[in-house]
């Protein structure tokens, strides 16, 4: 399949962007830092508030005429990661205060500081927590990264157009190409089963 | 002179006095046990001597060094820590750890022991309250019981001078106190310093060296548990003792 080789590393690199972005995102508002943190609910109101098919343009159609010209994929790459961090911080920050204080009082009792509490107590377990919904994110950009076509990114949904307009067979590749997006998801879903069952090994969260 | 001294602590929750002028000191080997009803300011006193509730004021004296409660410096504050265990009333084992991480994740991370010898460190606390065999468990796993013995056993784990333990066994159901007060009853044996708010009244009267009664955010009365159960001075402090004592029957 054509693009294939596009849609997974646009995919890879910017969910991988993603989650750095949502976990300091969320780690600025649950430590409660000043200016970071009202920076972190100011962008993540704009981002959750426009469409991502407008984001795409203003990046790379709007920025060129202000001087900023992004090529198509990298432009894509930015877009999606900064997107998809927005919805992932709001996922990463309820999963990390649905720890209860409880996990970092006792952390403070044996000695730990809080850098330490957090990294080895507290976001692991929300990360347990924010594991099927992010999972979930994940699914769902893979499909989203169909929109990159429309700033020429050569992704699978650009090559199936291309291919479907020299040969005019739009209902057989199209179709395929569907069915290509369901396999990514089905593959998916069976990661996430597998990842879950691991995590479960201490018994999910459960007190 | 007293291992820990607290002077005068203050502490209000927004226009709520909590703690209202308490003074306590505690020598080695001292067995304390604070009783009152519910609302007295007993968590909220165990709270603000370990830092993790801010005192208004009041001075706490801790290896001879006395600290002003309310200006008490980070860095001091897990200096104390490091030589003192907490054990909650709802256990707070980390859920993400396994009975025997439980007790050395303080450690290794900590106190920078190394993990070979954490690990046996861990395992000879876990032993020491009978939950050796379970040391591969997680927190999910366990029974109430076992979870709060496993808590003593992280609590115990950095060699503390002093032990505080918030109504260890009230999340618990009855059949599963005896084994979690036996286990503090060892340790007292051993000389362990602890401060125990508790509402085991058999608990304070036979294994504790000292009684207080608190309420209102006031000491009422304190005294060496015989005497102090045998021939309470204040009439608050008989009332309290003769309903804790029909609350049994
Ligand atoms: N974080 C808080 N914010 C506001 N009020 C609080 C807070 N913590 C405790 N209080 C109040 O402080 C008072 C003392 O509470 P505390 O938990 O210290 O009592 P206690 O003696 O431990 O009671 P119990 O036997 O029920 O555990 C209560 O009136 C409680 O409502
Ligand atoms: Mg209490």
């Amino acid at each position: 399949m054509p693009g294939l080789l596009v849609t997974i590393p646009l995919t890879v690199i910017a969910f991988s962007f993603a989650m750095i972005i949502a976990i300091i995102l969320a780690m600025v508002q649950v430590a409660d830092v000043p200016v970071l943190k009202q920076f972190a609910r100011f962008y993540i109101w704009v981002i959750r508030g426009t469409p991502l098919l407008v984001q795409l343009y203003v990046v790379f159609f709007g920025l060129p005429s202000v001087g900023v010209r992004i090529n198509a994929f990298p432009a894509a790459v930015l877009v999606f990661s900064i997107n998809e961090g927005a919805y992932c911080a709001e996922t990463m920050r309820a999963a990390i205060e649905s720890v209860p204080a409880g996990q970092m009082e006792a952390g403070y009792c044996v000695g730990m500081n809080y850098y330490q509490i957090m990294t080895r107590i507290v976001l692991p377990q929300a990360f347990r927590t924010a594991f099927p919904p992010l999972f979930n994110s994940l699914i769902g950009m893979v499909k989203d990264t169909s929109l990159a076509a429309n700033i020429t990114v050569a992704e699978m949904f650009f090559a199936t157009q291309r291919i479907a307009g020299r040969t005019y067979q739009f209902m057989a590749l199209y179709l395929e190409l569907a069915f290509i997006y369901l396999m990514f998801s089905t593959v998916l879903t069976r990661v996430q089963a597998w990842g879950e069952k691991r995590l479960n090994s201490y018994g999910g969260n459960k007190i | 002179m007293a291992m820990l001294e607290v002077k005068d602590l203050h502490k209000s929750f927004e226009n709520t006095v909590v703690l209202d002028g308490v003074s306590l000191s505690v020598e080695k080997g001292d067995v304390v046990a604070i009783l009152g009803p519910s609302g007295g300011g007993k968590t909220t006193f165990l709270r603000c001597i370990n830092f993790l509730e801010r005192a208004d004021s009041g001075t706490f004296t801790f290896d001879g060094v006395t600290h002003d409660l309310a200006h008490i410096k980070n860095r001091e504050i897990s200096q104390i820590r490091k030589k003192t265990g907490f054990v909650f009333q709802n256990y707070n084992l980390f859920r993400n750890k396994t009975a025997l991480q439980n007790v050395t994740e303080g450690l290794i991370v900590a106190h920078k022991v190394e993990k070979k010898k954490a690990e046996d460190i861990g395992m000879r606390m876990l032993e020491k309250v009978g939950m050796a065999d379970k040391a591969s468990n997680y927190p999910s796993q366990l029974s109430g019981g076992q979870q709060q013995r496993v808590a003593i056993a992280r609590a115990l784990s950095a060699d503390p001078e002093i032990i505080y333990f918030d109504e260890p066994t009230s999340a618990l159901d009855p059949e599963l106190i005896g084994e979690v007060l036996s286990v503090m009853r060892n340790l007292a044996e051993e000389g362990m310093t602890m401060i125990v708010v508790t509402h085991e009244m058999d608990f304070a009267k036979n294994v504790s060296s000292r009684s207080i009664f608190m309420e209102h955010g006031h000491i009422v009365e304190e005294g060496e548990s015989a005497a102090f159960f045998a021939n309470p001075k204040m009439e608050r402090t008989r009332e309290f003792l003769r309903m804790e004592a029909n609350r049994g029957i």
